[in-house]
């Protein structure tokens, strides 16, 4: 089996995922952008996975894993985009600058 | 498959505590007398196991429990006698925030429990997967707390830029994981270990690659520079009756994730990780130092010494295995003076409020004599002043780094320290010299604060005078 082509996927999506978290000004976008990352992690575990064929399918069950914990992260994270809102009106942080220095 | 309830009786009991408070809370509406009591027992419970597991298993008697998932060693029920009792002491020093927000408080010392239970853990977990997942349920648990007031000055802010970064930074980290999965086939740590002890691998660039992404995500939880950026905006921003905790939890169960992670697995690759710890070490000492310098905010420069303690710590782990003892003094004894500091901050500036602008702090000693000698006495551990516990801590992690050949990190450690005397001795100035502002109010010092205050306070003088006791108990807390 040849894993290069996810591979190269995973790592094209981790890099997106990272130049969004960078670039982008709203606090739900780069949300997103960190999901991308995560699945780009997840696809790199599964593609492993089944290139080692490990008896024990860790790879596999390690993604399933992956995915419940980004969806708990996901339920905090918008929750506290969602009080930023509240108290600003706005989700964009680049106004978050109560605190430098 | 070894299945023993022991193994994993800090977690069952603090679990236990949490699901009891919760459900009681919503069915009886008690009082905050309740939680404080299934708080402590909680906190009791599980110290009490992790005793129970220290005196089993210290030393060379550590076991492997449920399948290689859970390592049961010295240095695990180490790392649980020093969270559990720590997270309990922040907990009582916050206990104005958890009166003051009303019926949220008891999901306040429920997330404590929590994040105290994922910290012990993180060190405790032999298995890649069950190391992330004990990373999330204490990072989850720290996002929601320091964001706890919601309004606040900052508090939002400081949840949001700890949430966004802290969940980059594991995104790296998982991405680090894959690769070692990818490169050994398991995500055992000691399977990882059998693997790379015994085989050659020829081409090493996915494995080091991974070790690298690894430090990077590890490295953002124990706010070492460069991935220190966040910590001044989250310590500064989080309200005063979490940051004893954020700061203090974070430190121990981040150092004992990368000591395990770093000297089991990656052990014989210790000549490919040591020059990166060693650069982080001596970035996080200066820059640490520098900024701290410059901070007029008293919470904003404990984060910036805190990132200079990391450097510190780091120092010691560049010799590996045989630093891991001196790690762990340094770590304990640094536990307890920053939680006793930020005790004081969130008695002097208040629970609820994340500002603390070192003008709070002019002729404090006037006003409340004993805060000002307790936050005196942290001020000169934390930069090292001989007959405290912050000296010895810093004669050990510079005698281990020595004995690595790493010297020149050795006298850049020692530079730091002198420039830290500055910023720390500035505090002690304020606080005794400078004339109090008119309308200065008195601390209001409660029970709970007063005995936090006052066990880091006796831990740092009697460890700073009898060391010997702790340094040799340090031995026995190295891994399997």
């Amino acid at each position: 089996m040849i894993v290069n082509q996810f591979l190269v996927l995973a790592a094209l999506l981790f890099s997106i995922g990272i130049y969004g978290v960078l670039v982008r000004r709203n606090a739900v976008l780069v949300l997103l952008s960190v999901e991308l990352m995560l699945t780009a992690v997840n696809i790199n575990l599964v593609a492993f996975g089944a290139f080692l064929q490990d008896e024990l399918l860790a790879g596999q069950v390690f993604a399933l894993f992956v995915i419940a914990v980004a969806a708990a992260e996901v339920g905090i994270g918008l929750a506290i985009v969602v009080l930023i809102f509240r108290n600003r009106s706005s989700a964009n942080i680049d106004e978050l600058n109560l605190l430098k220095w | 498959m070894n299945l023993d309830f022991l193994a994993i009786a800090p977690t069952v009991i603090i679990v236990t505590a949490v699901v009891l408070l919760l459900m009681v809370d919503v069915t009886f509406q008690m009082t905050h007398r309740w939680w404080g009591i299934a708080a402590a027992l909680g906190f009791v419970g599980a110290t009490t196991a992790s005793v129970w597991q220290w005196i089993e298993h210290r030393g060379d008697d550590g076991e492997l429990f449920f399948s290689d998932m859970l390592a049961v060693d010295g240095f695990s029920s180490f790392a649980g006698m020093l969270v559990f009792p720590i997270a309990g002491l922040g907990l009582m020093a916050g206990w104005q925030l958890v009166r003051g927000v009303g019926r949220r408080g008891a999901e306040f010392v429920a997330l404590s429990l929590i994040a105290a239970s994922g910290a012990h853990l993180m060190a405790a977990s032999a298995n890649l997967i069950m190391l992330f997942i004990a990373l999330e349920v204490f990072s989850i648990s720290l996002y929601v707390l320091a964001g706890f007031t919601r309004k606040g000055e900052g508090a939002d802010e400081a949840a949001l830029k700890y949430f966004l970064l802290g969940s980059l930074a594991s995104a790296v980290f998982l991405y680090g994981i894959a690769l070692i999965f990818a490169a050994t086939g398991t995500t055992s740590m000691y399977g990882a270990k059998a693997f790379l002890d015994s085989t050659l691998i020829l081409r090493p660039g996915i494995l080091l690659a991974g070790i690298a992404l690894l430090l990077v995500g590890l490295g953002f939880k124990v706010s070492a520079a460069p991935f220190h950026v966040w910590a001044p905006d989250v310590y500064q921003g989080s309200p005063g009756g979490v940051t004893g905790f954020l700061a203090a939890g974070a430190k121990i169960a981040g150092f004992a994730a990368m000591a395990r992670v770093l000297v089991v697995p990656l052990g014989s690759y210790i000549d490919d990780w040591a020059p990166a710890i060693a650069v982080m070490a001596a970035s996080s000492v200066i820059i640490g130092t520098l900024f701290a310098i410059a901070q007029t905010d008293l919470k904003r420069m404990l984060a910036y010494s805190s990132v200079a303690h990391a450097g510190f710590i780091m120092t010691a782990l560049v010799a590996g295995p045989a630093g891991i003892g001196d790690m762990w003094f340094y770590v304990s004894t640094y536990a307890f003076q920053v939680v006793g500091a930020f005790a004081i901050a969130a008695v002097v500036s208040g629970a609820l409020t994340g500002r603390s602008p070192l003008s709070d702090y002019a002729g404090l000693s006037g006003r409340s004599p004993l805060l000002a000698a307790a936050m005196g006495l942290f001020m000169l551990s934390m930069a090292g002043i001989p007959l405290t516990s912050g000296f010895i801590g810093k004669a050990a992690v510079f005698r281990a780094a020595i004995d690595a050949d790493y010297l020149w990190l050795v006298i850049l450690g020692l530079v730091a320290a002198v420039g830290g005397l500055f910023f720390y001795l500035r505090l002690i100035v304020v606080m005794y010299m400078q004339p109090e502002a008119e309308d200065a109010a008195h601390p209001q010092v409660r029970l709970g604060t007063r005995f936090a205050v006052g066990v880091a306070a006796v831990v740092t003088i009697v460890v700073g005078f009898v060391p010997w006791p702790l340094l040799d108990w340090v031995k026995d807390a190295i891994p399997l």
